[in-house]
């Protein structure tokens, strides 16, 4: 049973108040499973959800309605009670949860589903914990802290103490000393005795001879959950950890191995964030495919480019090869966005012409005058889903982002960097190397007859970038092999040239060819193929500058385009490969299966603008690139382009934090 | 990989069943009265089956959740119809 992050919302925000002095339990117990996985989520605060965290999420729900009371230590310990975040007073705090919302009771939750209701939870089915707080009181006062006791109290746990043990879900306490702070979803208080209960929501490790134990991760945060509730004037011995799954308790006695075990952690955890280096990650570790975190992690793509002397034979595939969502584009004048529950209404004139639901959706694109409601915002935001905004002609304006910076580190190295000539020259040397070749490729694979000298020509120019002395004389390279590869760049397109089609485009009027290409030219463009070309770059800048926010960079600062106000630098340069392998691409395969026809453009002087239905047809065929999948050429696994462009921006904060020595560029074979 | 699923729910109380429908418009295709089509990944199925469980009486009203395998790979077949026509459609993106 592998389950990094299962309770990934008792992440207590206020355990963010003295970062310098109190480590969430919780953050040691995941130091414990992985080192990285602890600096990803504790330093650098970096997150993602897998069926897992959802699933303990679900599990936690009803663990975390809990008042977060729990009755005082005994008058004599010296530490008081410490209150819960929503700072309710302990002793009268009535269960708000069900006498105000619809009685939840008595819809019992199957054990098949859900079942995290406690009345059929093993150990205290006779009571109801949700009154027993005025009890704590009288139960203190006639226990008074003597260790025999306990022991008496063991002995008749069946007949009595059922009855009097005291529960209180959601505790939050915090040790000075130890400089930890706790989250207790369910404390089972019998007098002064308190046993923390930690709800997880897989099943136990089984040991050979069939008993039931649990993992170190787990067993360390409930011997923290003890260390604290003993700081608190407690007296606690051993915790609980209650498998949801199967159902099962397992005692987790706090023995002195495991305090040491636990100690040495808490130091551990320290080090790594006092540091600033991130852990290495494990080594084809079985924890890794399950981990939430695997895919901003990149365990064994880190570890082929760290370790060039001798490579992992075989990087498993952990990153799934497509996000499941899609990205939606509203380009109809004039429409109103709303929102209705968990569906977005696209409404034109008042009338609903489309429905889309939230949860399938990864990103909102809006051309031009298009109303999204505040609504629709929050929630997009909420969820990370970015929000683009362009032109009706498909100018790109920006993005729309939640509060971004996850990883403040990588953006600090990443302003260093920017500022170091060498690192700069390097990283763009590789990104014009690599976008000359990518040129090659695709001319090599499209044009009819490839002209040899184009071909040369092209790869002298890609091996000269890898030793241009300066930016501007890389600038110059890639100017003459653009002006190379786009002369040549009409011989890739296939559609029969002669055939009028008719209408009312551009090109027919005058008897030419129906797609014709000279050389590119913008602002605006003169020709439908650079009106398409226009388009495809404006909707990869769009892209690239999600990947980098996504990761925590600074879209704004690159390391070859230089920093102008409004200019999305990193994202330009992120995008610098990928600009023959997705957009010129998409516009080959637009015209040359005729999805885009000249009818789709219109001629208002000497620039050329798409129609809406050919936008329309067009931003189809950019996603349908964006959604194939392709091999990556280093890790030997396919991914979308979407998500490639996800893993080699991650590649290059690998590289800002030192990690791997060189920059893979994407160049495809 | 996401999976299709046909969820079909009988509810006793009309709050209820306002409220389970309005929660299965979020998640999936509504094609009947109390039937939906959902293509949903296993994190997506949690959560929808989370939001449903905590609508339904457990102890009167019903929810099947049926699963009618990986929307990658649906054949033609896998829904026949009868009467007015039945499809499905698969597209990159969403281009309104």
């Amino acid at each position: 049973m592998i389950q990094p992050i299962d309770d990934a919302d008792s992440i207590d925000p206020s355990a963010d108040q003295d970062p310098e002095e109190l480590l969430p339990a919780r953050m040691i117990n995941e130091l414990v499973y992985c080192p990285r996985l602890f600096y990803l989520m504790h330093v650098e605060g970096q997150f993602a959800e897998s069926i897992d965290t959802i699933g303990g999420t679900i599990l936690h729900r009803r663990v975390d309605n809990g008042t977060g009371g729990l009755a005082p230590a005994e008058p004599c310990a010296t530490q008081s009670f410490i209150p819960s975040s929503d700072e309710e007073p302990v002793v009268a705090a009535p269960e708000p949860t069900k006498p105000k919302k619809r009685p939840k009771s008595k819809h019992l939750q199957p054990a098949t589903l859900f079942g995290d209701d406690e009345n059929t939870e093993p150990g205290n089915d006779q009571t109801d914990p949700d009154n027993t707080m005025p009890d704590a009181e009288t139960e203190s006062d006639d226990d008074t802290n003597d260790p025999p006791r306990t022991i008496h109290a063991r002995t008749i746990h069946a007949r009595t103490i059922h009855a009097r043990t005291i529960h209180a879900r959601s505790v939050t306490l915090s040790s000075e000393s130890l400089g930890v702070i706790a989250k207790l979803d369910l404390a089972e208080a019998s007098g002064n005795v308190v046993t923390p209960v930690d709800y997880k929501r897989g099943r136990p490790k089984r040991m050979a001879d069939g008993t039931l134990a649990a993992w170190d991760p787990e067993r360390v945060q409930i011997a923290l959950q003890v260390l604290v509730l003993r700081d608190n004037g407690y007296q606690s011995d051993e915790g609980v950890l209650y498998f949801n799954e199967t159902r099962q308790r397992v005692r987790v006695p706090v023995d002195d191995e495991l305090l040491a075990l636990t100690r040495s952690s808490i130091a551990a955890a320290r080090r790594h964030r006092e540091s600033g280096q991130i852990p290495p990650p494990l080594i084809s570790s079985p924890k890794c495919p399950r981990c939430s975190l695997v895919g901003i992690c990149l365990p064994e793509e880190t570890r082929r480019l760290a370790t060039a002397g001798q490579p992992i034979p075989q990087v498993r595939p952990l990153v799934t090869a497509r996000d499941e969502r899609r990205p939606a584009y509203f380009s109809t004048q004039g429409m109103w966005i709303g929102k209705q529950g968990d569906l977005l209404q696209a409404k034109v004139e008042g009338k609903v012409v489309q429905e889309i639901r939230m949860n399938d959706i990864n990103q909102i694109n809006l051309f031009g005058n298009i109303q999204l409601s505040t609504q629709t915002i929050q929630t997009a935001l909420g969820r990370d889903v970015p929000i683009g905004y362009f032109t009706q002609k498909g100018y790109f304006y920006g993005v729309s982002g939640g509060l971004g910076v996850k990883n403040i580190l990588v953006r600090r190295q990443q302003f260093r960097l920017a500022d170091d000539r060498e690192f700069c020259l390097d990283i763009a040397r590789a990104l014009v190397h690599g976008k000359i070749r990518n040129q090659r490729t695709l001319l090599m694979r499209n044009h009819r007859e490839p002209d040899a000298t184009s071909l040369r020509d092209l790869k002298r120019y890609a091996n000269r970038a890898l030793k241009a002395e300066s930016l501007a004389s890389l600038l110059g390279i890639e100017g003459i092999a653009a002006r190379v590869y786009f002369g040549d760049f009409a011989g890739m397109l296939k559609v029969d040239c002669g055939v009028s089609t008719g209408g009312e485009g551009f090109a027919t009027a005058e008897k030419q060819p129906a797609f014709q290409f000279r050389s590119r030219n913008r602002r605006p463009p003169r020709d439908p193929v650079n009106a398409m070309l226009s388009l495809a770059y404006s909707l990869l800048t769009k892209d690239c500058l999600v990947a980098a926010t996504m990761v925590g960079l600074d879209p704004h600062l690159g390391f070859y385009h230089q920093v102008k106000p409004g200019k999305p630098a990193l994202a330009l340069d992120l995008m610098e490969p990928f600009r023959p392998l997705i957009a010129e691409s998409v516009v080959l395969s637009a015209i040359n299966t005729k999805m885009v026809t000249p009818d789709h453009f219109i001629c208002a002087g000497k620039s050329v603008v798409m129609s809406d239905t050919g936008r329309k047809h067009f931003l189809l065929a950019y996603e349908k690139r964006m959604d194939s999948l392709v091999t990556h050429p280093l890790f030997d696994y396919r991914v979308s382009y979407r998500r490639l462009l996800e893993i080699q921006t991650r590649l290059l904060a690998r590289r800002l934090s030192g990690e791997i020595e060189d920059y893979p560029v994407f160049q495809t074979r | 990989m996401r999976r299709i699923y046909l969820i079909t729910y009988d509810v006793c109380d009309a709050k209820r069943l306002r409220q389970i429908f309005k929660c299965l418009r979020g998640w999936g295709d509504h094609l009947q009265y109390s039937v939906f089509e959902c293509q949903l990944t296993d994190a997506d199925l949690l959560r929808c089956k989370a939001q449903m469980a905590d609508i339904l009486h457990h102890g009167e009203d019903q929810a099947l959740v049926i699963d009618l395998g990986p929307a990658a790979s649906r054949s033609e077949t896998l829904v026949q119809a009868i009467g007015k026509p039945y499809s499905a459609m698969a597209a990159p993106c969403f281009v309104v």
